[in-house]
């Protein structure tokens, strides 16, 4: 009986023969060329001489329980789903080239993924006839990548579905929400490991059911959108010159925002009385001047003790701007805090880039107030 | 076999040799920065306070090395039979545990009271404000009740050395311009971080006039080692003529000399960045520096008052030849000072590291000046810049400088 193998170089060896034998036969000069057959039909007669003897290197197909044990014999290979997923990915490509490069992208990566999973299968599968021993040796290769990316999408999906209820769920509600949530993965979670006798099963089942609601009101609130934010205005501003007059503006109106700096402050300014004073740390008293490093942002509460609504505004000159030019002119530095009611806090930062001279006198100062106080930069 | 030993023997030499002078260092008789020798009410206290614990860490030590010596040589191996081995002594355990727990409470009771003494701020007689930034300190003087008997009415800035008067309870309000910083006069008190932003406050008190030196202990970049400081102390008069100096007028060099003609080259050279409080450019406007338009961290030392501070740079340099320096460090604080006062007097100028300075400061002391690298600072320098002065510019300038007293 002749094998498959050396079945496959009989007919290669002969037609190697037939077309030196053609080739001599018509060209008359060209030594190379038969030279080239004459070795190729020597090196494929040997090669099916081998064959023939060791039989393909197969088990002799006498020798059954040589047979049943080879690797290529058994196990039978299981269902595997990488060839739907390959087949996905492939549709995909032309969809992606069409409507859009992000499609393409993750058709390739579908792609990628279904070859190297298949190949690791298909190749884990033939390893032995152990299919235990084949199982494992699979996992052990292609886990390490897995999990981690099992764990980042479900981790993400997770993170994606929080943030999306959170944002859609009214703010006081996702308090009491995810209180209500956690407390009941935590009753569950005790319950499971009270009853030890619990099956496997359920939990998985139990999860699951989590997993899908989890998700599905994720992407529910997703498409439902989030709820309003209202948008807080900056604490100070500087844009504006305007925006620091005792007029009220939309601004002031959300002044919710109290302080941001609670400690190491330069000083503390207040409002009492229709007078405007300072404290400073290590001086006693209430200060009608101040005085401050130039160049160095100098942090200050404002506090208003008197009724109505007030703004700290910080006068430092002005700067003059493209000197020399015929577009020169000068440009108030002003700064100012949002206007707060009685008892309000707010928080102001200044540098003044140059020092006081008599020409150039700093202040802070409130709209529709008298009281001043003086800024002195060494 | 003896390879090993040899190296063996070497480096157990070698670490013989820096625990010897490491241990020597600790003898420095003359150490200025040396905060086992308060001399100020607060490096007292902190003295104080870590005088006892040293003590008794010291008695631990020799407790414990003597009963692991005892052990080692009492219990070795002499082909003994093994002991039977036991575990756990309640008794013993219970006194370990109870006589270091007594210990700390003895230690941590006197160190809160330490800690919540060097905060207080409410008996301050005098505000000093400190600016870091990178390689000097900047020292100003708010107006203020306090400092003097009149108090203070006129701001005052200066750098280098923080005068301050003897005896008072000196509150630092320390910040910094660009990075973090820390001040730290050993003999005078602990040290505070110097933070952009953030308003740190440390208690001064000298009990003398002297001079007391310290450096940056806050790595800040590339000359951290030339960022030092000279709190200088002087008595009650002394203090109050130093304040008054500082804010005399400015007078003009009378025309024809080499310090008018310094002034000139100052006018166009130097006064976009440095004040000299007063002067006034040739149109008779008073010319104010911009610092902030050309330097990182937006301020360069005021120069009005240069001669009357006897270091230079982040304290890093002397104006005083070594001989007047000397002089002045080691005067007794009675007369420590008029001699203070009196500033850098001509015969003493030490003209040579001014001039090294003058000619290129980034070689005198490393600082980002390179115009092609100042990208990351939109082309603001942090230090000084070689301004290419001739050596007749220089002669004029040190001429000029020579009279900001
Ligand atoms: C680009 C800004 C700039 C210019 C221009 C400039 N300097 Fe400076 N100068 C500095 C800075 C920054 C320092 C602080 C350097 C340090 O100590 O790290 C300094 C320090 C000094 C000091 C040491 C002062 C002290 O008390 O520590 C002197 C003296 C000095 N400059 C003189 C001059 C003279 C004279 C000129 C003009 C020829 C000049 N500078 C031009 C930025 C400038
Ligand atoms: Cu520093």
């Amino acid at each position: 009986m002749f094998t498959t193998g050396s079945k496959l170089f009989i007919g290669a060896s002969a037609l190697a023969l037939a077309g030196t034998l053609i080739y001599s036969a018509t060209q008359d000069s060209g030594a190379i060329g038969t030279l080239g057959l004459v070795s190729a039909t020597i090196v494929l007669v040997f090669l099916m001489g081998i064959n023939f003897w060791v039989r393909d290197s197969n088990v002799s197909s006498m020798d059954t329980p040589g047979i049943v044990a080879c690797s290529a014999a058994h196990p039978a290979p299981g269902r595997s789903m990488w060839p739907m997923v390959a087949g996905l990915g492939s549709a995909l490509v032309p969809v992606g080239l069409i409507v859009g490069k992000t499609i393409t992208w993750i058709a390739v990566i579908v792609l990628m993924i279904a070859t190297v999973e298949w190949m690791v299968q298909s190749w884990s599968e033939r390893a032995s006839s152990d299919a235990a021993y084949n199982a494992g040796i699979r996992k052990r290769i292609l886990h390490p990548m897995e999990l981690p990316v099992l764990g980042a999408i479900g981790l993400g999906m997770m993170i994606f579905s929080f943030s999306r209820i959170m944002l859609h769920l009214p703010s006081a509600a996702g308090a009491i929400v995810f209180g209500g949530i956690a407390a009941t993965v935590l009753l569950f979670g005790a319950l499971i490991a009270a009853k030890r006798q619990v099956g496997r099963s359920l939990v998985a089942t139990l999860c699951a059911i989590g997993a899908v609601g989890l998700i599905g009101a994720g992407v529910a609130s997703a498409v439902a959108g989030g709820r309003h934010i209202a948008k807080h205005e900056l604490a100070q501003r500087t844009d504006s010159v305007d925006n620091c007059t005792g007029n009220e503006s939309e601004a002031d109106s959300h002044s919710s925002r109290a302080i941001a700096g609670k400690a190491n402050l330069a000083g503390l300014i207040v409002l009492q009385g229709d007078k405007l004073y300072a404290e400073v740390i290590g001086i006693n008293g209430r200060q009608d001047t101040l005085t401050l490093p130039r160049s160095t942002d100098s942090f200050f509460e404002f506090k208003n003790l008197d009724s109505g609504k007030h703004r700290l505004v910080a006068d430092l000159g002005h700067e003059v701007v493209d000197p020399g030019t015929d577009k020169e002119r000068k440009v108030p530095l002003i700064l100012c805090t949002q206007a707060v009611g009685e008892g309000g806090k707010q928080f102001i930062v200044i540098k003044p880039p140059r020092p006081t001279s008599a020409d150039q006198q700093y202040f802070f100062e409130v709209p529709g107030i008298d009281s001043k106080l003086k800024i002195e930069v060494p | 076999m003896t390879n090993l030993r040899t190296r063996y023997r070497r480096s157990a030499l070698s670490a013989a040799a820096v625990g010897a002078l490491t241990l020597l260092a600790g003898c420095a008789k003359d150490a200025p920065q040396d905060t086992f020798q308060p001399a100020g009410e607060n490096a007292r206290e902190i003295n104080n306070l870590q005088r006892p614990p040293f003590m008794i860490a010291g008695v631990v030590l020799v407790i414990v090395i003597g009963v692991v010596f005892l052990c080692v040589i009492k219990f070795r191996d002499r082909g003994q039979v093994i002991p039977k081995q036991t575990h756990g002594k309640p008794a013993l355990e219970i006194a370990l545990t109870i006589i270091p727990a007594l210990i700390l409470i003895g230690i941590g009771i006197p160190t809160v009271k330490t800690l919540f003494d060097l905060a207080k701020t409410s008996d301050t007689q005098c505000v000093v404000n400190v600016t870091g930034q990178q390689w000097w300190w900047e020292y100003d003087y708010p107006v203020q009740p306090g400092c003097l008997p009149g108090g203070i009415t006129q701001p005052i800035v200066t750098a280098n050395q923080m005068v301050i008067p003897a005896g008072q309870h000196v509150l630092l309000r320390i910040t910094s311009r660009d990075v973090i910083h820390s001040f730290w006069i050993p003999k005078l008190n602990g040290k505070r971080d110097a933070v952009p932003g953030r308003v740190h406050t440390l208690r001064m008190q000298a009990d003398q006039p002297g001079m007391y030196l310290g450096q940056c202990t806050e790595f800040c970049g590339l000359s951290h080692a030339y960022m030092r400081m000279e709190a200088v102390a002087l008595d009650a008069p002394g203090f109050s003529a130093w304040v008054t100096n500082q804010l005399a007028a400015y007078t003009p060099p009378p025309a024809g000399t080499p310090a008018a003609d310094g002034e000139a080259v100052f006018l166009a050279n130097c006064s976009r960045c440095h004040q000299v409080n007063g002067i006034a450019g040739s149109d008779g406007k008073p010319v104010i520096a911009r610092p902030d338009l050309w330097v990182y961290s937006g301020a360069t030392p005021n120069l009005t008052n240069l001669m009357t501070r006897t270091t230079f740079a982040g304290a890093s340099f002397d104006l005083l030849t070594p001989d007047c320096r000397a002089k002045l460090v080691d005067a007794k604080s009675a007369d420590f000072t008029a001699l203070y006062l009196k500033g850098v007097e001509a015969n003493c100028l030490d003209a040579v590291q001014l001039r090294e300075w003058l000619r290129n400061p980034p070689g005198k002391k490393p600082m980002y000046t390179d115009a092609t690298k100042l990208g990351p600072t939109n082309g603001k320098t942090r230090g000084m810049p070689n301004l290419g002065l001739s050596e007749n510019q220089i002669d004029q300038i040190i001429a000029y400088l020579a009279e900001r007293k």
